[in-house]
């Protein structure tokens, strides 16, 4: 850990941030200077950490016109959720055949922590769905898929911003969570893939609508 | 261009936090030779500001030319003694309740939130029970807005850790918190001190996090671009990284860097080390060059944990020991540090006046007590938040010049100090205390004149007069005070045994007639006397002032580096950076206990099967070198060094042991 590292990582964090929470809109310029004033960091911390972000696709670079934060459009979006929707049902159908009885203690432990979770916190119900996901993955085991689904995860937390002011959407989304529970528990491969296909077209399905009545 | 490669020219800049003091030094690593030092008031409240005012005191003439910072911290110990730690739920799995309860040791896990859980291997790293992962799971539900950190132990976890690692990867999967196992911090047995020691480092992870960003900041402040390095409680160095996630090891690293930096600057491999500071003294032993490390684990504010730290003891005396006479009319030398009186009186014009009248006051009225100064340290900040009213009339009476304590409890119409309420003041450094100690009478006789020396003499002046006694009388009395004090410490450290100096002589105590006639020669036909058969290695700023007569006495040669004021700076730098990886080879026995199937050889992460004890153990030795080698790398050794060794636990068990010990690698380079 050097000290610009340290300084850096605060930075892409607090950055990476503002841009998932909308706080920094989508296509809008981006300004170093204010940026470093803003949080208090030196130009170089900042600068490090936005190259870190052009590599998670989160900031675009172009010749002319610098460091703009990638902009939500249905062309990305179509293809972001082509990508999610075949590699999650996928990530599903290896869980549900993998999956071992610590793996089904800890999705039992979300469900129960979803019972739990009122349906009007939505940052609750984000870092939920997000377990959720991650769990599958891990029940999956395999290292290239989890490579590759973390990558998405962190594209499409931001457009869980976009839907949140759709609230009722939210709830019923993370409730078909508790299908797939039983599903994994009574390993039906078939089944969860199915369920899991449905809950990630159900979100992008949700989320092209919030674009277009935005236009 | 410099073509001579020969002449490398690397400075390195140490730092060590002690209980009065922040020293910092600059040296040139290869020569030894230091260049420059600087010292600042320890802030308990929060180290890192002292060691950020050492930072930018210190005199560096070109930063770009540091290669390596390494700072030897009490952070850790204060913490966990002053309850700064943070909140950790401990998770026993496989522990006999009952047990604990039995042998009183409810206390000893170093956190109120405990939980027992079934599960648990045993001796031959067999499942005893199988793991209830679903109430661990169900009980992280109810309390994880309750924590900061996890710490998890599960009963023979050295021999088989399956059970932490699948409670590692369960609660990871539905909390966000850190978590800390206890096979990753012990390989030895002990299962209550694994347990306490993995309890210590998760309550510590975030304090020390945060310690190394500050560090790294005041460092960038200065345009320093270099590895950071923590010592070890043993003395060793370990980078940054690995301190954050190992913050327990940092327990007593202060006094390890202190002996470390007496052999590294006298050059001398066998010695006692005696430290002096401003409020403790600190013994530590050197034998062929390395502190010795106790076999037992560190204990720490009276947890008792797994941690390797050197053997040590210390003792509250020291420079700045407060000098007072007792109710039973005793002369005492500490526990208590306060600030020299003559330091205060050259940063006060007050003081000085208010000694003058208070030597002219008639003997009965000028009692000792007027020699307490209370003033204010720093003024109180937002966060501080004065709490009752008597704090902020406190604060106010004495915001503008020092007031001797009997005057404050006269204007604020109190009897006792107690009743001034001000023990959060004088923790959290806003009060400080100031009055006569061993500094002001090295100031009356002239051996040390950094402050106001006349303030010192009315002072030992106004003190004697009360005892019946001239100043001389009293400075010998002190100083023999010292002598028998730290005398008595290096022989109970030495022996370790016990022998009580403190209430009324008997007259027919052999032991301690023995003790002080070994001091003073005082029997007409006995003559006795200790003999140290090491030179004692003397550090701190008051270790050329005390320990002479000390090394007289007990027959052996006083030895004081080159710059020995500030040899636990020096000691921040010259240790070694070490990784130790032990793997363990026990017997897999069939269920009925009665065959020996083959055997384990079981690592942080796993294990594998062999036929044969002999190939478990080659297996063992040859990836333990591997592992250990990467991990010294990683750490910033320069070319280590790997040494394997083998030790029998007995019960067919065998520890296969891999040290990896270099020096620095500087500058990062490769």
């Amino acid at each position: 850990m050097k000290w610009v590292e340290v300084d850096t990582q605060q930075a892409y964090e607090r950055i990476r941030k503002k841009i998932i929470t909308l706080e920094l809109a989508p296509g809008s310029l981006i300004n170093e200077q204010r940026l470093s004033e803003e949080l208090e960091l030196g130009t170089t911390p900042v600068r490090e950490a936005l190259k870190l972000l052009i590599h998670d696709d989160l900031v675009f670079i172009t010749e002319r016109h610098g460091l703009y934060v990638a902009d939500i459009n249905i062309p990305d979006l179509e293809q972001l959720s082509e990508m999610r929707i075949s590699l999650e049902s996928f990530c599903a159908r290896l869980a549900a055949l993998r999956a071992d009885s610590d793996d089904l203690h800890v999705f039992e432990a979300l469900q129960l922590e979803q019972a739990r979770t009122p349906s009007e916190n939505s940052h609750l119900l984000l870092d939920l769905d997000h377990k959720f996901h991650k769990a599958l993955v891990r029940a999956a085991r395999n290292k290239y898929l989890t490579r590759s689904l973390n990558h998405f995860f962190d594209l499409s937390q931001r457009l869980w911003y976009v839907a949140i002011p759709h609230i009722d959407f939210l709830s019923a989304s993370v409730a078909e969570h508790l299908d797939l529970v039983e599903a994994l528990k009574k390993k039906d491969a078939d089944r969860t893939e199915q369920i899991m296909r449905n809950h990630v077209k159900g979100f992008y399905d949700r989320v092209r609508v919030v674009l277009e009545e935005k236009g | 261009m410099d073509i001579n490669t020969d002449s490398v020219y690397d400075l390195v800049l140490g730092i060590n936090t002690g209980g009065t003091y922040t020293d910092g030094m600059l040296m040139e690593y290869h020569s030894r030779k230091v260049l420059s030092a600087h010292k600042s008031i320890t802030t308990k409240r929060d180290l890192s500001i002292g060691i950020e005012a050492v930072i930018e005191g210190i005199h560096i003439e070109d930063p770009s030319m540091i290669q390596m910072v390494s700072i030897s911290t009490t952070l850790a110990t204060n913490a966990i003694a002053e309850k700064k730690s943070k909140r950790v739920a401990l998770f026993l799995i496989g522990y006999d309740p009952d047990l604990i309860a039995s042998y009183n040791m409810k206390r000893s896990f170093a956190t109120r939130h405990y939980y027992y859980f079934s599960g648990g291997h045993d001796l031959y790293g067999r499942e005893k029970q199988s793991l209830d992962l679903q109430a661990i799971l169900s009980k992280i539900g109810d309390i994880k807005h309750d924590v900061d950190a996890i710490a998890v132990s599960s009963y023979f976890s050295p021999l088989n850790p399956e059970h932490e690692i699948r409670t590692f990867k369960a609660i990871s999967g539905i909390c966000d918190l850190p978590v800390v196992l206890g096979h990753h911090l012990s390989t030895k047995l002990g299962s209550v001190e694994r347990a306490t020691t993995a309890a210590l480092n998760a309550s510590l992870l975030a304090v020390l996090k945060d310690f190394v960003i500050a560090v790294r900041r005041a460092m960038q402040r200065r345009s320093i671009d270099a590895p950071l390095m923590v010592v070890r409680g043993d003395g060793t160095l370990m980078s940054d990284e690995f301190a954050t996630q190992t913050p327990v090891e940092t327990i007593h690293s202060g006094p390890a860097a202190s002996a470390i930096g007496g052999r590294f600057l006298s050059r001398i491999d066998d010695a006692l080390v005696i430290d002096i500071g401003g409020t403790t003294t600190d013994f530590a032993f050197i034998e062929d060059g390395q502190v010795t490390v106790s076999e037992k684990g560190a204990t720490v504010d009276g947890y008792k944990t797994a941690v390797k730290a050197a053997d040590l003891l210390s003792i509250a005396l020291g420079g700045d020991s407060r000098i007072a006479i007792d109710t039973e009319g005793i002369l005492t030398i500490g526990p208590e540090r306060v600030v020299p009186i003559s330091c205060l009186a050259s940063q006060n014009n007050r003081v000085p006046d208010l000694l003058k009248r208070l030597s002219r006051c008639s003997r009965s009225k000028a009692t000792p007590d007027w020699l307490e100064y209370w003033f204010l340290l720093r003024e109180p900040n937002s966060i501080d938040q004065l709490k009752t009213d008597r704090e902020k009339t406190l604060v106010d009476l004495i915001s503008k010049n020092p007031m001797p304590l009997p005057e404050i409890l006269k204007t604020l119409k109190v009897l006792t100090v107690k009743q001034l309420g001000a023990e959060e003041l004088l923790r959290r450094e806003i009060i400080g205390k100031a009055s006569l100690t061993p500094t002001d009478l090295l100031h009356t006789e002239g051996r040390y004149t950094s402050w106001d020396r006349e303030s010192a003499d009315l002072a030992l002046k106004i003190f004697s007069r009360y005892q019946f006694k001239t100043p001389d009388e009293i400075c010998k009395r002190v100083w023999n005070r010292i002598t028998e004090t730290i005398i008595h410490a290096v022989i109970t450290f030495l022996s370790e045994k016990s022998l009580d100096l403190s209430g009324m002589p008997e007259n027919d105590n052999m032991a301690r007639w023995f003790f002080y006639n070994s001091l003073y020669d005082m029997n007409a036909h006995l003559e006795t006397s200790f003999r140290l058969r090491q030179p004692i290695i003397g550090i701190g700023a008051p270790a050329g002032f005390f320990l002479q007569d000390i090394a007289d006495k007990l027959h052996t040669d006083l030895i004081l580096p080159d710059n020995y004021e500030v040899a636990n700076a020096v000691g921040a730098v010259a240790g070694s950076v070490m990784v130790t990886e032990e793997i363990l080879v026990y017997p897999h026995i069939s269920a009925d206990g009665f065959e020996v199937l083959g055997y384990y050889m079981q690592t942080n992460d796993g294990r594998e099967n062999f036929d044969d004890a002999g190939d478990a153990l080659k297996r063992a030795k040859s990836l333990s070198h591997e592992l250990a080698l990467g991990a010294a790398l990683r750490s910033g050794a320069d070319n280590p060094e790997v040494i394997v060794e083998v030790q029998d636990d007995g019960l067919d068990t065998y520890r296969v042991q891999a040290k990896a010990m270099g020096n620095p690698r500087l500058g990062g380079r490769q």
